[in-house]
């Protein structure tokens, strides 16, 4: 079905006719020619003079080519590979807990017995509305020793002894997870509940007629008629992962030690808590460039988009 | 054909058009850059703590013989480095404030990073009448960049009600090294169950004081050579750290804001820091008479001195239109104004590096919350025997590795190893 809708939503034109619209169309193309500009001028410029700033190398203003140095440099910088590796492990964790979690919540919403569903969507919409740093800090202080969760954890008696949640190494990158899960499941949901709204009742009720159970529904009718946009909210999930920035900065300052650092924070660091090296901090944000192609890359190839 | 060229010709020109007006913009920045050779009618300043050194730039103001048009700007520290550092590398100056406040142990790194955007005050000032140690890190080359402001001298505040309840008085806590703070902080969580000391195990600050105190740092005399795996009072410093924690009396805190909480709320018992935490313990006043400063304990080790070093800032002026009057503006108050000094300890508790000052009479009061105390002269007094030592470029980049490495070495690895990957690490990264 979603092949189908896809068909229709492409132009039907042939080769020749598109010919002639390119000659009838010089008006259209101007219009093109403003956000074209725009664009080169804004993305694509700044774009390669990072890229030649990744070939310099030097304190503040004073640059100088050093060719594939910076490169070189990352294969042995113990702290840009932890940094790449926390940021793998946040993306190999969160992302999958959360797009699961958002189905999930998807799921249920549809059903068309629930009630107050308005309020319910908003509820776990909302996170996504507030501010990245006001989240992050609220979510510094209820995981304090002092913090909420641990009074909760303590009055439940499920610890005996407040948890340290931002000086452990392996408890602060949950607390980065667990955080970055809030704010982004509600987002993802809106995705899978628009476009759960479009796939046919009909199908439910011929497969139930068929005597499928819940879970086979699921996994045989909803799973593959959202595959399209399973697909999109990962890559835009990996793509905000890679990118990590505010929480870690504001909850841990990615600590204890490099235990929750991102390589976004690392550019930062780069850049600003140390003598500044905007060169080396250019090829870092290249890597994630790089990342970001070939993540997206294996996802479209695993996903089977076969177009 | 001829349409077709109509509308060509039409295209060509709103092309034209399009680059005429971005040329327009650009050519207009490149006018306003020139012409900023006119002296502006308003100084700024940048500094971080309305409390202290924002506070003391406003007494500045008011003491200063002449009229200025001063606008004291509040930034956090953080945004400040930030704004300096994006906007001296593009190269521009607009925007930029006339005086900045800029930590000692960065001081550094901007300096040498954009040697063309500080001016040099050398000639506006008497170098000779600022304590020794801050010189070092506030001039390059043989120039003068910055006026030193505040000393950083450190002291140990502690709680006298709590260090009582334990059996503890003033002479107990005097000239004590890191190894007898422990003793005394178990001792003191067992009879009081109140915290010793309140740490933010991201921030290895107390490290910092206490190799200064044996007059070591991160990097040798030279300021580039990476010293961390012969460093023997930092391996010493390591131990004490690591006996702290695991003696569990330290009361972790993540940020700023949760530190300052763990004294004003009573919880900790003592806090060894600069001298510029005063105003922020005094501002409990419910704790009036409870709190007194003892010499900042020594790393057991000959040469250690039971003074030290942390933070600590200097003033520095931008190479930008109004430079003059506002290097004017420091030599007149910061840089040559003893009575000045005398207001600034007695209003904000700042206490500077002008020796001339330590003379005056506010400098000998008795400060009524610390239980009559002359904490400024206590404190004057120290600041002359802190270690000189050069702070070099790369001090928060190698801390970040300590960092690291420190949470490796709570975890069980050997301190050896613990100090020579920190050495392998910091000498890779820092080419």
């Amino acid at each position: 079905m979603s092949k189908v809708l896809k068909r229709a939503s492409l132009p039907t034109a042939s080769k020749k006719s598109i010919g002639r619209r390119f000659k009838n169309n010089y008006i259209g193309w101007l219009f093109i020619l403003i956000a074209a500009a725009g664009i080169s001028l804004f993305y694509f410029y700044p774009m390669i003079r990072a890229l030649l700033l990744s070939f310099q190398s030097g304190m503040g203003s004073n640059l100088e080519y050093v060719g594939l140095d910076n490169y070189i440099r990352l294969f042995s910088d113990p702290t840009f590979i932890a940094a790449l590796s926390n940021t793998f492990i946040y993306l190999l964790v969160q992302v999958p807990v959360m797009i699961i979690l958002a189905l999930f919540f998807s799921v249920l919403l549809n059903d068309a017995t629930l009630k107050f569903k308005g309020f319910f969507r908003t509820a776990i919409f909302l996170p996504c509305v507030t501010s990245l740093v006001a989240y992050a800090v609220i979510f510094k202080y209820l995981f304090g020793v002092d913090g909420l969760i641990n009074q909760f954890l303590l009055d439940l008696s499920i610890i005996s002894e407040p948890l340290n949640w931002l000086s452990d190494p392996v408890l602060a990158k949950i607390t980065i997870i667990v955080a970055i899960t809030w704010r982004w499941t509600g987002y993802n949901m809106i995705f899978y509940l628009s476009a759960l709204q479009n796939v046919d009742r009909s199908m439910y009720e011929a497969a139930k007629i068929d005597g499928a159970s819940s879970f086979q529904q699921f996994f045989y009718i909803t799973v593959p008629m959202l595959k399209p946009i399973i697909l999109f909210t990962s890559i835009i999930s990996t793509i905000g992962t890679l990118q990590l920035f505010d929480e870690v900065m504001n909850i841990t300052n990615g600590g204890p030690g490099n235990a929750t650092l991102s390589i976004s924070m690392y550019i930062y660091n780069l850049s600003f808590e140390y003598s500044p090296d905007f060169g080396y901090a250019a090829t870092v944000s290249y890597v994630i460039v790089i990342l970001i192609v070939l993540l997206s890359l294996i996802q479209f190839k695993v996903a089977g988009d076969d177009k | 054909m001829k349409y077709f060229q109509y509308r060509k010709t039409w295209l060509l020109m709103l092309t034209v058009v399009t680059f005429l007006v971005l040329a327009a913009c650009s050519s207009d920045d490149a006018n306003s850059n020139a012409d900023g050779g006119e002296e502006p009618d308003k100084i700024t300043a940048w500094a971080w703590d309305p409390h202290f050194n924002i506070a003391a730039l406003e007494i500045a103001k008011e003491a200063y013989s002449e009229d200025i048009n001063l606008e004291i700007i509040e930034n956090a520290q953080d945004d400040i480095v930030q704004k300096l550092n994006t906007g001296l590398s593009s190269g521009s100056m607009k925007g930029m404030p006339n005086i900045v406040l800029i930590e000692d142990q960065r001081a550094q790194s901007f300096l040498q990073s954009y040697p063309d955007a500080f001016y040099p005050i050398g000639e506006y000032f008497n170098t000779d009448d600022f304590a020794n140690y801050k010189l070092a890190p506030t001039s390059l080359d043989g120039k003068q960049y910055g006026l030193p402001f505040d000393t950083g001298v450190t002291g140990l505040f502690f709680r006298t009600d709590y260090l009582q309840e334990a059996g503890y008085t003033m002479e107990d806590l005097t000239n004590i090294t890191w190894q007898e703070y422990i003793e005394i902080g178990k001792d003191v969580k067992a009879k009081t169950g109140k915290d010793m000391i309140s740490l933010d195990p991201n921030d290895l600050g107390l490290i910092r004081v206490m190799i200064q105190s044996a007059g070591s740092w991160y990097v040798e005399e030279d300021g580039e050579t990476v010293n961390l795996v012969d460093n023997e009072p930092l391996r010493k410093a390591f131990e004490n750290y690591k006996a702290m924690i695991e003696a569990d009396f330290v009361k972790a805190n993540s940020d700023w804001s949760q530190f300052i909480a763990a004294f004003n709320s009573g919880d900790v018992a003592t806090v060894p820091s600069g001298n510029w935490i005063a105003p922020s313990i005094e501002a409990e006043e419910s704790q009036a008479g409870k709190w007194a400063v003892a010499p900042i304990p020594r790393l057991n080790m000959d040469g250690a001195v039971n003074a030290s070093n942390q933070g600590g800032s200097s003033f520095y002026v931008l190479d930008i239109p109004g430079k003059e009057k506002a290097a004017e503006f420091l030599a007149d108050t910061f840089g040559s104004n003893s009575d000045f000094y005398q207001d600034l300890v007695l209003d904000v508790g700042a206490l500077g590096t002008y020796s001339p000052a330590a003379d005056g009479e506010a400098y000998q009061a008795e400060n009524d919350y610390f239980s009559g105390q002359t904490v400024i002269s206590d404190f004057s007094a120290w600041t002359e025997e802190i270690p000189s030592v050069n702070y070099g470029l790369h001090t928060y980049a190698i801390e970040d590795i300590l960092a690291a490495e420190m949470q490796n070495y709570l975890k069980g690895k050997d301190l050896d190893k613990v100090l020579a990957d920190a050495q392998a690490q910091a000498e890779s990264q820092l080419k």
